[in-house]
């Protein structure tokens, strides 16, 4: 008998830890994140953690991987039904958010969003408003954190070594093509005698910037490929001449050795290591990311002095951030913007932490210090903080809220989610690579890149 | 004998094990649990999430696939008969009992036996068109840029086998060593007394004797070459545009297109190139 009542003493000794275990876990909140490009993006999100851990009492396992890992990694934990709670990466929008949300794999932030959402700038939170068709329903099944767009990143001290100003600079399209490439190019080349190219021009198949860059391209032929209603635009008249003329300028750039061989290969951080290491004079990139990296680079205490100085030099001095020239047609260009946004996965194990994350984290105070914390890469979504003096305070800060207050425009796959499949599979940059490597011609490449943008979306 | 026999089957079958049975189990039960975790788990939830016949359709339409299989065709024809034969000429140099030659095996089993990442990294590094050692120097000699190599497909994909190579001679080099020193060596002296010349103890003594290891081996390569994820990932990625994926990796590209059926599927799709080959190993093996 008492052997037994020791046995039962244990039995229930053993449940209960089982059971405070499974207490405890639901106290933690499992959080994926894109790993950023410099210290400060890291620190940002480190600092907004520590504060809603200190805050909530919840423990927060946060994960960060490489840009390019987070689909794949996402993908299989959803599959294997144990994703994260909640999941950012910067490639979610262009390329899983809206299908995830249509094929019910989001959970439904709207009851944390709406009661917000006079508090964004136009063209934001509508992006986040996604249809679910298992629920049948649309929803806010995302949340959006940051904002970008598409600018131009040049060295100064490239430029002067090549014997040009500033002010050589054309401001017509063809013309400013042709300049880095027949006239920046080769100066440079002779003057120094290193192998460094007029642009960087990324055209990965594994890269955001490629399809964010080539469609800026199409922006500046004035097409367009989907209506508001979500429908394809493609028989439009001007829609087939435009993609070509994208197309031959995209892939011409290439053809003519004006951008460095590797860029058919590159991934999201590549065109910025070439522009680092000045293997680039100029390069379009959707984010000031390579700027603000010589800034981080100033602000780290670890580095020596005088490479901080350096970097300090760079960001004040030696690098211009400006925007696009004229479109073909001479008007101004219109940038597309971005809206990034985060997730609450429905097969979330703790939603209701992970919605308390997300409510905590759009507070203005939270997510200000985390959007500013990048050092300008990322634009905020919130009215407010567009109009904070961090904007104002340096010539590259400045030329992004410019760009921003002239008006953008949303991506393709905030009116089709079916868009998100084109990105995924980079229709934009196969086309450019059939161009490049195996020689097909411009029409045929731009024939089928329509026909497979109508077998995905049709 | 018989009556031997008749008793044991006529003896009732018990539903206890023996004491030895039980042991037997025990001591088995740990292989068994991690055989049905890792092996036997993933294999059947491989086949259930690519059960749908629509993901094959989507698979045969998509143009990547029969690139890929044609890579990877390339890979087992070009890759394996290359590897194999470059092994079985230098199994015949490194079997010489000199002692610079020893040395020089050092050097040579290197490649295989240093981890493939920061190998295969290095050849990429090397490779890479603007800053890799290789056309720096071209360009610091000749004024012009040196070839796109891990950007040309075709290129590309050569030089994925290249590297596969480099990176598994070695050991495919020491199991045919180890088949050249069984030959008995009185075979060549007896030979070399009746004038025979190298080419005809190589017909008529080596390879007759090798022969069938060989034919081992290459089957045995064409199995593990089917799964070399490696090579061709750390080299190019699959790049550029997707034209040197191979099935291995074919797999990791449909995960990041998120389409794990078709991920499943493209590895499934192997199957027929792999069972085959097992089969006749196994039959090898076992005779």
């Amino acid at each position: 008998m008492r052997r037994c009542s020791i046995a039962l003493a244990l039995f229930a000794a053993a449940i209960s830890t089982v059971l405070d275990r499974s207490a405890l876990a639901q106290e933690k909140l499992t959080v994926w994140w894109t790993k950023g490009f410099y210290k400060s993006e890291d620190d940002a999100l480190l600092a907004a953690v520590k504060k809603f851990e200190q805050q909530s009492g919840v423990s927060v396992d946060l994960s960060q991987y490489p840009v390019q890992d987070m689909i794949p990694k996402t993908v299989a934990a959803l599959d294997a039904g144990t994703p994260p709670d909640v999941g950012f990466a910067d490639v979610y929008d262009f390329q899983v958010t809206g299908k995830w949300a249509y094929e019910g794999k989001l959970g439904d932030l709207s009851d944390v969003l709406v009661p917000i959402k006079d508090k964004f700038a136009p063209n934001t939170i509508e992006t986040t408003y996604l249809l679910n068709d298992k629920a049948k329903k649309r929803a806010y099944y995302a949340f959006p954190l940051k904002q970008q767009t598409m600018h131009i990143q040049y060295w100064i001290d490239m430029l002067a070594t090549a014997g040009f100003k500033e002010t050589d600079v054309p401001t017509t399209w063809k013309e400013y093509w042709a300049f880095w490439c027949d006239s920046v190019q080769p100066a440079y080349r002779r003057k120094t005698g290193t192998r460094a190219y007029g642009i960087g021009q990324p055209m990965g198949v594994d890269s955001s910037d490629s399809y964010y860059s080539f469609l800026t391209f199409v922006d500046a032929y004035n097409v367009r490929l989907v209506g508001d209603d979500g429908k394809l635009l493609l028989d439009a008249p001007n829609v087939k001449p435009g993609l070509t003329g994208a197309l031959r300028d995209y892939t011409s750039i290439y053809t003519k050795g004006c951008t460095p061989p590797s860029s058919t290969s590159w991934k999201d951080p590549d065109n910025n290591v070439a522009f680092h290491n000045k293997t680039t004079v100029m390069t379009h990139n959707a984010t000031i990311s390579i700027v603000a990296k010589w800034l981080d680079d100033a602000n780290n205490e670890s580095l020596p002095a005088e490479q901080r100085a350096q970097a300090r030099k760079n960001y004040a001095e030696a690098i211009r951030t400006a925007g696009f020239p004229k479109k073909p047609d001479g008007t101004p260009m219109v940038y597309r913007a971005a809206i990034k946004t985060a997730v609450v996965f429905d097969q979330a194990r703790n939603k209701p932490r992970a919605k308390e994350f997300v409510r905590f984290l759009l507070q203005e105070e939270n997510l200000t210090p985390y959007v500013e914390g990048a050092l300008g890469r990322w634009f905020p979504v919130m009215t407010a903080a567009q109009e904070r003096p961090f904007w104002q305070e340096d010539p590259h800060r400045k030329a992004v809220y410019d760009q921003f207050k002239a008006g953008t425009v949303t991506f393709e796959f905030t009116k089709n989610y079916k868009f998100t499949i084109l990105n995924n599979e980079n229709v934009w940059a196969k086309a450019m690579n059939r161009v490049v490597n195996e020689k097909v011609p411009v029409e045929t490449a731009v024939d089928e890149l329509l026909a497979r943008i109508k077998t995905v979306v049709e | 004998m018989t009556t031997l026999a008749l008793r044991q089957s006529a003896r009732k079958p018990t539903a206890r094990l023996s004491a030895r049975q039980a042991w037997g189990f025990i001591l088995l039960s740990p292989y068994l649990l991690v055989f049905l975790v890792f092996v036997a788990y993933p294999v059947v939830y491989g086949f259930w999430v690519a059960r749908n016949p629509q993901s094959y359709v989507n698979l045969f339409h998509d143009p990547i696939f029969p690139r890929s299989v044609v890579n990877t065709l390339a890979f087992l024809v070009l890759g394996i008969n290359l590897k194999m034969m470059v092994a079985l000429l230098l199994s015949g140099f490194f079997v010489q009992a000199r002692l610079w030659i020893r040395w020089l095996s050092l050097l040579f089993i290197l490649p295989w036996a240093v981890p493939s990442i920061p190998t295969i990294l290095s050849v990429r590094f090397m490779l890479n068109p603007e800053w890799g050692i290789i056309n720096q120097t071209i360009f610091r000699l000749t004024g012009e840029d040196g070839p796109n190599w891990l950007n040309d497909p075709t290129l590309a994909l050569m030089l994925a086998i290249l590297v596969h190579i480099w990176k598994s001679l070695p050991f495919w080099t020491l199991i045919l060593i180890a088949g050249r020193l069984a030959i008995p060596t009185e075979l060549y002296e007896a030979a070399a007394v009746d004038g025979a010349t190298k080419l005809q103890q190589f017909r008529y003594i080596t390879w007759p004797s090798m022969q069938a290891l060989y034919l081992t081996c290459t089957i045995i390569s064409m199995i593990w070459t089917l799964g070399d994820f490696n090579s061709v990932y750390l080299l190019t990625g699959g790049g550029p545009a997707d034209l040197t994926h191979v099935l291995a990796t074919l797999g990791i590209r449909y995960l990041r297109l998120d389409a794990v059926d078709l991920s499943m599927a493209a590895i499934i799709c192997a199957l027929p190139l792999v069972l085959p080959l097992v089969f006749i190993m196994m039959k090898r093996l076992s005779r």
